[in-house]
């Protein structure tokens, strides 16, 4: 969109605006609609040039400033703005039904009820949003946590060790992404901002501190895997139906149709997600991780030597 | 620019006031801002001006100027340019603003439309500490396609295979584990079939007709559509030791119970057997899959595989 339409789009906006609102403060008209005081006044001008065809007395737009108040008069056609378009309608059903599917909403009435009358003028949206499970407890107590900058102690049994560790942390947010949550923070042991899974605290407590506030920027990426220089390269013999793999796996690409090489920064991490494969994958290298895979699994194996029987 | 914008202004206005549409002529001699322009020059502006407005969204037509003459005029319908009354409260413009916020997505414009009928509110007050990031490519307009019952036409690249164009009446989109997909009738294959978004390589084109609502393969969608594999979703029973317990518990359906060896047994459900496989296999040594007996077989034979492979 030029320019000028863009004005023309705004200024068809808020004249409407500013008919239900007569004596709005300039800077409050200027906020709503996302741009400074001057151009709104540069908009007020040109309207006082528009009106019905004969453009005498009584046919123009009065558009005025007294004391940073705004008022327009004389501008009845233009008491509606636009109908919603297909498309920016969409926009805002999709965001409400994807808000609506995150677990432990609080006051979701509101969200509903806007979802409900936007579906009845553009039709009810077939949507389906699986954001990934979580605790929903522990989801809220986390979101709260970052809304008054709250530091948690999280006991967190993380990824690469299949150990748990405690750790101090400075709670920004709570985000949704590849189908899990996870909290973004400042992480003191590591002195860095980090990503926790939630599926993965077992525990999180008040420390009774407050942390900053996160830096400009902090939540525009999603959760992601960072390559670094003490990754070891697996590479993993595939049957076909674990070819899917290579579009999970963060940096995995197929070498060829069956082998896949992706980085690991741990082995232990690595050998769990060989264990999920339920045998569609076999290690190929390196040689440490097949052995790791192969003592986990006679360890778990043996508890299974009296197959069929259903202990009580 | 704002001699232009004056003059758009200024035709909207015309336009919507006429009680009978306007003849280009008329709007030549009468709209302010194409005076003094010869007939090609205002033509050519005219042409300009309500392509513009149109993609606005502004709904100029066309229409006889009477019914006895066979001359074209220009309107706007003031019944098809006033934003009906959709009468959301401020609570719940207010709810869209935030969810807007928090879904990354651009509702700004439609936000400040739906604003007039909220004159107290519609800001959302402080924002939650939330983030759920489900930008995709084409959606809206996959969307759009299904909500207006159009057929649309795309290139489709399937994992390892070539990029090939397939027809689809869409049903609706599925979100799940971070992906969009879009849930149809693949119209040359009569089939329903699930697409992953970005894997559309390429525009998503309205081929022109509506969708063909008489098939009986359309129905509500679901997580089910996009999710591999048609086993029976399934119960089983697991015992964790201390260490684990609290991350079977997390998937447990009701508390657990203490086993005489010193472990908790939860009772766990699953979409199918390899839904529960790949979440209780890498448990390892710490759990053990205790029933029922068919589900515990397949624990072993899985087992078997596993070390069959890294012998």
């Amino acid at each position: 969109m030029n320019a000028t339409l863009a004005r023309l789009d705004r200024i068809l906006a808020m004249v409407p605006w500013l008919l239900a609102n007569p004596g709005a403060h300039l800077d409050e008209v200027a906020e709503r609609f996302e741009t400074t005081a001057g151009e709104i006044a540069a908009d007020l001008d040109i309207l006082g040039y528009c009106g019905v065809p004969g453009y005498g007395g009584g046919d123009l737009i009065e558009a005025t400033v007294v004391g940073d108040r705004v008022h327009v008069r004389m501008a009845d056609f233009f008491r509606r703005p636009l109908p919603l378009g297909m498309r920016e309608g969409v926009t805002l059903l999709l965001a409400g039904r994807t808000l609506l599917a995150t677990p432990g909403l609080r006051d979701p009435a509101s969200l509903r009820g806007a979802v409900e009358r936007l579906e009845r003028w553009l039709g009810v949206a077939e949507v389906a949003v699986d954001l990934g499970d979580a605790d929903e407890s522990l989801l809220g107590r986390l979101r709260e946590a970052a809304e008054e900058l709250r530091v948690v102690r999280l006991t967190y049994r993380s990824t690469g060790a299949e150990r748990e560790t405690e750790r101090d942390v400075e709670a920004w947010a709570v985000l949704a992404a590849h189908g899990s949550w996870y909290l973004r923070g400042f992480c003191r042991a590591a002195g860095a901002p980090r990503d926790f899974r939630l599926d993965r605290i077992r525990e999180a407590s008040g420390t009774g501190q407050r942390g900053a506030p996160p830096p400009a920027g902090a939540m525009s990426t999603p959760p992601r895997y960072v390559p670094s220089d003490d990754d070891v390269e697996v590479l993993l013999d595939l049957d076909p139906r674990a070819v899917w793999l290579a579009d999970a796996v963060p940096g995995a690409a197929l070498r060829d149709e069956r082998t896949l090489a992706f980085p690991a920064r741990s082995m232990e991490w690595a050998a769990r997600l060989v264990l999920s494969l339920a045998g569609d994958a076999r290690v190929l290298e390196p040689a440490s991780l097949a052995e790791h895979v192969r003592d986990l699994v006679r360890a778990t194996r043996s508890q299974y030597d009296a197959t069929g029987c259903d202990r009580p | 620019m704002s001699d232009r914008l004056e003059r758009l202004i200024n035709l909207v206005i015309a336009l919507r006031e006429a009680r009978v549409p306007m003849t280009a002529e008329e709007i030549r001699e009468k709209v302010a801002g194409y005076g003094q322009t010869d007939p090609s020059a205002f033509r050519r502006m005219f042409e300009r001006d309500k392509a513009d407005l149109r993609d606005l969204g502004v709904p100029l037509v066309t229409a006889p100027v009477d019914r006895w003459r066979d001359v074209e005029g220009y309107r706007i319908r003031p019944e098809d340019y006033d934003l009906p009354p959709i009468a959301l409260e401020p609570a719940e413009l207010a709810a869209l603003a935030v969810a807007a916020q928090v879904t990354g997505l651009d509702g700004g414009r439609a936000l400040r439309k739906l604003e007039v009928d909220a004159p107290e509110g519609g800001r959302p007050g402080t924002l939650p500490a939330l983030a759920v990031s489900v930008d995709a490519p084409h959606r809206d307009a996959l969307l759009a396609a299904q909500l207006e019952g159009r057929r649309v036409r795309f290139p489709y690249r399937p994992p390892g295979r070539p990029s090939a164009v397939r027809t689809l009446d869409p049903a609706g989109l599925v979100h799940r584990a971070g992906r969009w997909y879009v849930v149809g009738t693949d119209v040359d294959r009569m089939a329903r079939r699930a697409f992953r978004l970005d894997r559309i390589e390429g525009d998503v084109v309205d081929v022109g007709v509506a969708a063909d609502r008489s098939h009986r393969l359309e129905g509500p969608v679901g997580v089910t559509d996009v999710v591999p594999g048609t086993g029976e979703s399934l119960e089983a029973r697991v015992a964790a030791s201390p260490t684990v317990s609290w991350l079977v518990a997390r998937r447990a359906r009701g508390h657990g119970t203490p086993t005489d060896d010193g472990r908790t047994s939860y009772t766990v459900s699953a979409r199918d057997a390899d839904d529960l496989l790949s979440w209780f296999l890498p448990l390892g040594p710490e759990a053990e899959l205790l029933g029922p007996p068919g589900i515990r077989a397949q624990v072993a034979a899985a087992l078997d595989r596993l070390e069959a492979a890294h012998r």
